[in-house]
């Protein structure tokens, strides 16, 4: 378990909890964090158990691999397989169960399937492999989309035609319209993701204070920079009132990366609609290569099967992802599903929801419950 | 040497006393994460840049160990007088320490250096702990805060000798404790491609081709800079993906 006093800057987050304590005044308050990123840090650093009890944390969609779902996977699988293919991918992508299989496993069965770290990776292997086919598999919010779009434009610039990106690029705006129409949710807010919003910025969840009276904090990603922005969130709430505020100035601008906007606009337009694993299809929700980019499109220049594929019964990530249940309240958690054998996508990722928990929380929940963690010093 | 509870206000009284509430636990903290530093091979960087004589004090405490039978420990003072920055970006290599006796701009005229060490510290790969008095540098300013609350610099100067015995007598204290010096269980990897990870760089040399050399606390990396304004060497940036989404220096003069 880790404590408060392990954070950058321990004193200050000292403060930080104890100030969250008076402000909120014992009313229960419950907020969602958007981003994967954040989750996985509420996890590692214990930050449920430090909070006081009258504040609790939902988790929410903002994995990338968690909502992608199991018919694009088989998707991957198939362009993998193809002959002549070269298949590349983020490390998390490569234990995604689709519905037979994952692609490590298609790797074993002698697809060609490496691990890369950036698109541009992808991008020097088709450069240095022009007798093959390269493929990359696109996924990700608006924090790595741009990494894709900039690969395109490189791509074009140098007339680089054996190189393709199967995209599944995601946004972050139309899931949260999503959540806060879901009947079984009450929020009081959200933390706000801090890198998606170096690029979108502030300005697109300004429909949030005004067509659903919830307020936002965008926050970083260290321990303190999540109780910052619970403090400002409880702030808002004490005082009646209801914003964006921006907790991680130090790179977030209210107006975002305008190049990398105008970048995103010009390689991707937005799909009509994509399904979202769990929270099912989602209006305006995900990216597809444009026209000016069609001669890189993955989906275009290969057959791909397209078949949707429903998620397995069991498995809740559905409502883990809507924060309508707690990772531990699925069925099979931590028994049929975990990470080295995962059913849901929650248990894949080490963002996602149910494996940071696995990973960090499942020894402790009892304990916590039982007798809260006190915050040292107090 | 001790402080007790009563000292450092750990015990819930505030205090009237020069200490920051909750200091005790802070230095326990800040000593294991030096000991571990040093266990694993790092060397412990020293600078004060209005307070030489504690730069030259905190590095000879270590060094040269009063206690016979502990182990010396690498530590080195930043020369007086150099360039704080470029001293420490030419020296420091991933898994040192660096530690710092000062206040705050514009109290103290070398604290704006001194903060924006601490703030290259992710990217350079160093533990940070700032030994101060006066008023407190912004929330999150280094991994490690030791502050006083007295405004007179003789009873902080007096006051920073104790905080430094006590860092290096824990820090050999955790040396006694093996099991604390052990890499911890729960640093898995995380998943640093496609979630929302963006990591702390600091740009060496920028290319024609809209790419940089950029230091990580991983070492060098070539990324691509295309999305953000030209940057310039010494620059702060953030890394996603092989790209700089950010600049970290917009807003800052």
């Amino acid at each position: 378990m880790r404590f408060v006093d392990e954070y950058r800057d321990p004193a200050a987050a000292r403060r930080a909890v104890e100030e969250i304590g008076i402000v909120s005044g014992g009313e229960h308050r419950k907020f969602m964090e958007v981003c994967g990123g954040h989750t996985h840090t509420i996890y590692k650093h214990g930050i449920e158990n430090v909070l006081p009890e009258n504040v609790e944390l939902v988790h929410g969609p903002g994995c990338p691999v968690c909502v992608i779902p199991m018919g694009r996977v088989d998707d991957a699988i198939n362009l993998a397989e193809q002959p002549g293919v070269i298949f590349t991918s983020f490390g998390d992508m490569m234990r995604v169960p689709g519905s037979t299989s994952n692609l490590l496993e298609a790797k074993a069965r002698g697809a060609d399937v490496r691990m890369v770290y950036s698109p541009l990776d992808a991008l020097r292997i088709a450069q240095a492999n022009p007798d093959r086919q390269v493929v990359f598999f696109a996924i990700g919010f608006e924090t790595t989309a741009p990494s894709t779009a900039i690969t395109l434009l490189k791509a074009k610039e140098a007339g680089v035609t054996n190189f393709s990106v199967f995209c599944n690029h995601v946004t972050i705006v139309p899931p949260i319209k999503a959540i806060l129409e879901s009947p079984d949710l009450r929020l009081d807010g959200f933390i706000g993701p801090g890198h998606v919003s170096t690029v979108i910025g502030n300005r697109p969840y300004r429909f949030l204070p005004a067509q659903y009276g919830k307020p936002l904090v965008t926050a970083g990603f260290e321990p303190l920079d999540i109780l910052q922005a619970i403090l400002m969130l409880v702030r808002q709430l004490r005082d009646g009132r209801c914003e964006v505020e921006n907790q991680y100035t130090r790179a977030v601008r209210d107006e975002g990366n305008v190049r990398a906007l105008q970048i995103l606009g010009q390689v991707f337009e937005l799909r009509p609609h994509f399904e979202w694993r769990g929270l099912g299809f989602i209006s305006h929700s995900g990216l597809k290569l444009s026209e000016a980019f069609a001669d890189w499109d993955a989906e275009l220049r290969f057959q791909v099967p397209g078949v949707r594929v429903a998620d397995p019964k069991a498995c809740q990530c559905g409502e883990v992802l809507k924060g309508v249940i707690k990772p531990w309240e699925c069925k099979v958690f931590g028994t049929a599903c975990t990470p080295e054998t995962p059913i849901g996508t929650c248990m894949v990722s080490s963002e996602g929801a149910c494996a940071a928990y696995y990973n960090y929380g499942r020894f402790t929940r009892e304990a916590a419950a039982s007798a809260r963690i006190p915050v040292r010093s107090a | 040497m001790t402080l007790t509870h009563a000292d450092t206000g750990a015990a819930g009284a505030g205090g009237d006393g020069p200490y920051e509430h909750g200091l005790t636990e802070d230095l326990a903290r800040a000593a294991l994460a030096l000991a571990r530093r040093f266990h694993a091979g790092g060397t412990m960087w020293c600078a004060s840049p209005s307070w030489t004589f504690h730069a030259h004090h905190v590095a000879v405490e270590f060094v040269h160990p009063v206690i016979m039978g502990k182990r010396a420990l690498p530590a080195v003072v930043v020369p007086p007088g150099a360039d704080l920055v470029a001293s420490l970006r030419a020296t420091v290599r991933p898994g040192d320490m660096v530690v710092v006796v000062a206040g705050t701009a514009p109290s103290d005229p070398g604290g704006a250096d001194v903060a924006e060490v601490m703030r290259r510290g992710p990217a350079w790969g160093v533990e940070t702990v700032w030994i101060g008095a006066g008023t407190r540098p912004p929330a999150g300013a280094a991994d490690h805060v030791l502050w006083l609350g007295t405004d007179d610099p003789l009873v902080a100067s007096e006051q920073f000798v104790r905080i430094y015995h006590l860092l290096w007598e824990l820090t050999h204290v955790c040396f006694e404790h093996s099991g604390l010096l052990q890499p911890d269980l729960c640093e898995e990897e995380v998943c640093i491609t496609c979630s929302d990870e963006g990591r702390t760089a600091e740009v060496v040399a920028v290319d024609e081709g809209g790419d940089a050399v950029v230091r990580t606390a991983e070492g060098r990396e070539r990324i691509d800079v295309s999305l953000i304004d030209p940057p310039r060497p010494g620059d702060l940036v953030l890394v996603h993906a092989g790209s700089a989404i950010a600049s970290l220096e917009e807003g800052r003069s």
